[in-house]
């Protein structure tokens, strides 16, 4: 069924991109913009596949619709531009503190402010998060002013001598660049993937969490402090995010709406690719990438229009996302 | 499941809000039913009592994702306001001090309109603002209605003056001004060499109406749009396709129209791309001509060019006003903070010459302003025609040379050559 479903969108793109792409006349002339945009869609989906990531936790663990993801990204952003500015971190070696310092920040909003309403009306829980994300925001804005910033990596353009084979950046792949930064990113979106899907159902805490998320009031009577659980999933949850932060400073740019960008964006991957399930936010990460980049190409400046699109078939078809289960 | 369904219909209405939004030059003005306020009549002021404060108000996106400038302007103008009380106030008024009231539009045209509706009850004797078309519109229909004067330091929309209005004054030059001297310019800096141009901008109604100025204004000097690419400001996280698709046809020249994040993704595709073109040239375009671009950006800000208003930077005024600004705020003063400043001396010069606070008085003031003495690169005194435009604002070229953002065109405000073609990888 799983392995159907997602088939079935991706033949479903195909047919689409089959029959459409050589009734174009541009085709002749665009090679290149047409791997620009495929490559593009791919970079750009797995920036967000790395945000939806430990949304998409959160939401299948502990039911909460979390406004504020984005703003904890917002945070990371801050925290990696800082290091670099004052002290020259590296935005990568500065990972070494946004993800633990995420982890932290998430378990303290879990602990006392989510926790006292976990069992309160959604629409609650939805305006506390949405609280602290103004929060987050407007603390941005008095201590860093709106202007915007950004930063340069000094390597982007160097060659990499990697022994067997010479990278030099920005690569080219078929007429379409590859920037270092946005390929970093890529990367680790897919390590961390790899990461959380292993933790989630190879170890003993992974066990915890998806018992809690399936059966709270079992967990608790097998012993599982399940409040512990949720606060140490929300803390997971925000040093995913925290690592997108340091991982987008190099090619975004540094203001306190900077991560809030994501926010819309990383719940329709995580509707889309299935509540909970992260091969789900990598898979759903990459397939809007894509629907965006190449809906930039035939309708130019609707790129956001063919993800709702995409996002609206898949929820007729498909209501539980591609790799979600039917929950109870 | 009942979670699951609060989501999607809260994300339903997110995107059917954006679809309504796509938009935001329709300038839909909720025209209320017109209630005549009568401004209660300006208090006699007699010598023995200190003089009441004049109140003025500013609105500017103070949150949201255009706070960075809002703040600058706000910034701005309430350093004006505190030379101007300094200096001893408004002389004919018995040197009353100014009250500068400050208000947050968030960047969204209903919150601006409100604020305007608040200021005007709160006894306000002129409006400056609001950075965005959109919202302008919005508190320019308020304005009117309410018969307060609106001094526009930043906003770009031609339509906002188009509706006949007698109480809204511009400083900055109009989107026609803005597109008719970019391509002027453009066939100044490359002649012959420049034939044909991709423009990419944004989709609001700033970038539709400056590139919609710019390709008519090109097509009569020989210089052809081939492409022309948009894309949402505020949601666009990487420009790379659009820039592939812009430099797809082979232009001489890439324009682009929009604001400083936007700005900043298109400046690091191009040079991602290494786009083979004879200059990328900004027009009114929101970062290519700021210090923070060249700081941040570093040697990959070399030869941008920009089209775009500009403070007087060879005025020695202005550099006082730079470095004030500075000092008091902890960062580099731009333009826009610098026409906000400017509309707090506009208003207060009218003040002045009208011996009133009343807003009617203010306006008729307003209407026959003349100030030579600005702090803006234009070719002649601030100076308003019936529409209520400033006859002379005119942006330069600028392009940024040896670190540093350089005026380059007119020649009379040049201050060094440009570099043409102007990419910083070379062909």
């Amino acid at each position: 069924m799983r392995g159907r479903s997602s088939k079935v969108v991706w033949a479903g793109l195909a047919v689409v991109m089959a029959g459409v792409v050589p009734q174009t006349a541009w085709w002749d002339l665009n090679h290149t913009v047409f791997a620009q945009a495929v490559v593009s869609g791919l970079l750009i989906g797995g920036v967000y596949s790395l945000v939806a990531m430990g949304l998409s936790l959160v939401f299948g663990v502990l039911d909460i619709i979390n406004f504020a993801h984005g703003a904890l990204m917002t945070i990371a952003i801050y925290a990696s531009y800082l290091l670099f500015q004052n002290y020259g971190v590296d935005p990568y070696v500065s990972l070494l503190i946004t993800i633990p310092l995420l982890f932290i920040v998430g378990v303290g909003i879990q602990r006392f402010a989510i926790n006292p309403v976990m069992d309160a009306p959604v629409h609650n829980q939805l305006l506390l998060t949405l609280g602290i994300a103004i929060m987050i925001e407007n603390l941005a804005l008095v201590l860093f002013t709106g202007t915007p910033r950004s930063i340069e990596l000094a390597y982007a353009r160097n060659e990499f001598d990697l022994g067997v084979v010479t990278l030099d950046f920005p690569l080219k792949v078929f007429g379409a660049v590859v920037s270092l930064p946005k390929l970093v990113a890529f990367l680790a979106a897919l390590v961390l993937a790899g990461v959380l899907y292993l933790l989630i159902q190879r170890t003993q805490l992974g066990t915890a969490i998806r018992a809690s998320a399936q059966e709270p009031e079992g967990a608790e009577l097998v012993g599982i402090d399940v409040r512990r659980i949720y606060m140490i999933t929300f803390g997971i949850g925000a040093a995913c995010v925290g690592a997108a932060g340091s991982l987008v400073l190099p090619f975004l740019f540094v203001a306190p709406t900077a991560g809030a960008t994501f926010t819309i964006i990383a719940f329709v991957v995580v509707v889309l690719g299935g509540m909970g399930s992260i091969p789900g936010a990598l898979v759903g990460g990459l397939v809007i990438g894509l629907t965006q980049e190449l809906t930039q190409l035939f309708v130019p400046g609707s790129k956001f229009l063919g993800v709702f699109v995409v996002f609206l078939a898949v929820l007729l078809f498909r209501p539980e996302g591609i790799f979600g289960r039917v929950r109870r | 499941m009942k979670r699951m369904n609060i989501l999607l219909s809260l994300l339903l209405s997110l995107v059917l809000v954006a679809a309504a939004c796509g938009d935001d030059d329709a300038g839909t003005t909720t025209t209320a039913a017109a209630s005549t306020t009568t401004q209660p009549a300006a208090e006699e002021t007699t010598t023995t009592v200190p003089p009441a404060p004049v109140l003025i108000g500013a609105i500017h996106p103070l949150t949201g994702g255009l706070a960075g400038a809002g703040n600058r302007m706000d910034n701005g103008a309430r350093m004006a306001v505190d030379e101007i009380n300094a200096a001893g106030g408004i002389t004919s008024l018995g040197g009353a001090p100014l009250e500068l009231i400050s208000a947050d539009s968030t960047g969204a045209p209903d919150v601006g309109q409100s604020e305007a509706e608040r200021l005007i009850s709160a006894g306000v004797s002129a409006i400056i603002g609001t950075y965005q078309s959109a919202v302008t519109t919005n508190v320019a229909a308020i304005a009117e209605r309410e018969g307060v004067p609106l001094v526009i330091d930043v906003a770009v929309d031609d339509s906002i003056l188009d509706q006949g209005y007698t109480y809204t004054f511009r400083l900055q030059p109009n989107a026609t001004s803005m597109g008719t001297n970019g391509a002027k310019f453009l066939s100044e800096l490359g002649g012959d060499e420049i034939k044909t141009v991709a423009y990419l901008h944004d989709d609001t109604g700033f970038g539709v109406s400056v590139s919609e100025a710019f390709t008519t204004a090109a097509a009569a000097l020989g210089i052809e749009v081939i492409t022309d690419i948009t894309y949402a400001p505020f949601s666009v996280t990487d420009l790379t396709t659009e820039m592939a698709q812009a430099a797809a046809g082979s232009p001489d020249v890439i324009v682009i129209t929009g604001y400083y994040n936007d700005g900043l993704l298109a400046a690091r595709a191009a040079i991602d791309l290494e786009v083979d073109v004879k200059a990328i040239v900004g027009i009114a375009q929101g970062a290519f001509h700021t210090p923070q671009f060249v700081e941040d950006f570093g040697a990959d800000a070399e030869l941008f060019f920009n089209s775009n208003y500009h403070f007087n930077s060879s005025d020695p005024t202005v550099a006082g006003i730079l470095e004030r600004f500075e000092a008091r705020f902890g960062e580099a003063m731009d333009t826009e903070a610098m026409l906000a400043y400017q509309a707090i001396y506009v208003v207060a010069d009218a003040l002045e010459r009208a011996g009133s606070s009343d807003p009617a008085d203010v306006r008729a003031a307003l209407a026959t302003t003349n100030i030579a003495d600005h702090f803006l690169a234009y070719p002649g005194p601030i100076t308003f025609d019936d529409t209520g435009e400033n006859i002379n604002a005119e942006p330069v070229l600028m392009q940024v040379i040896d670190g540093k953002v350089q005026q380059v065109l007119p020649i009379g405000l040049r201050e060094t050559d440009p570099v043409f073609p102007g990419t910083s990888w070379g062909s």
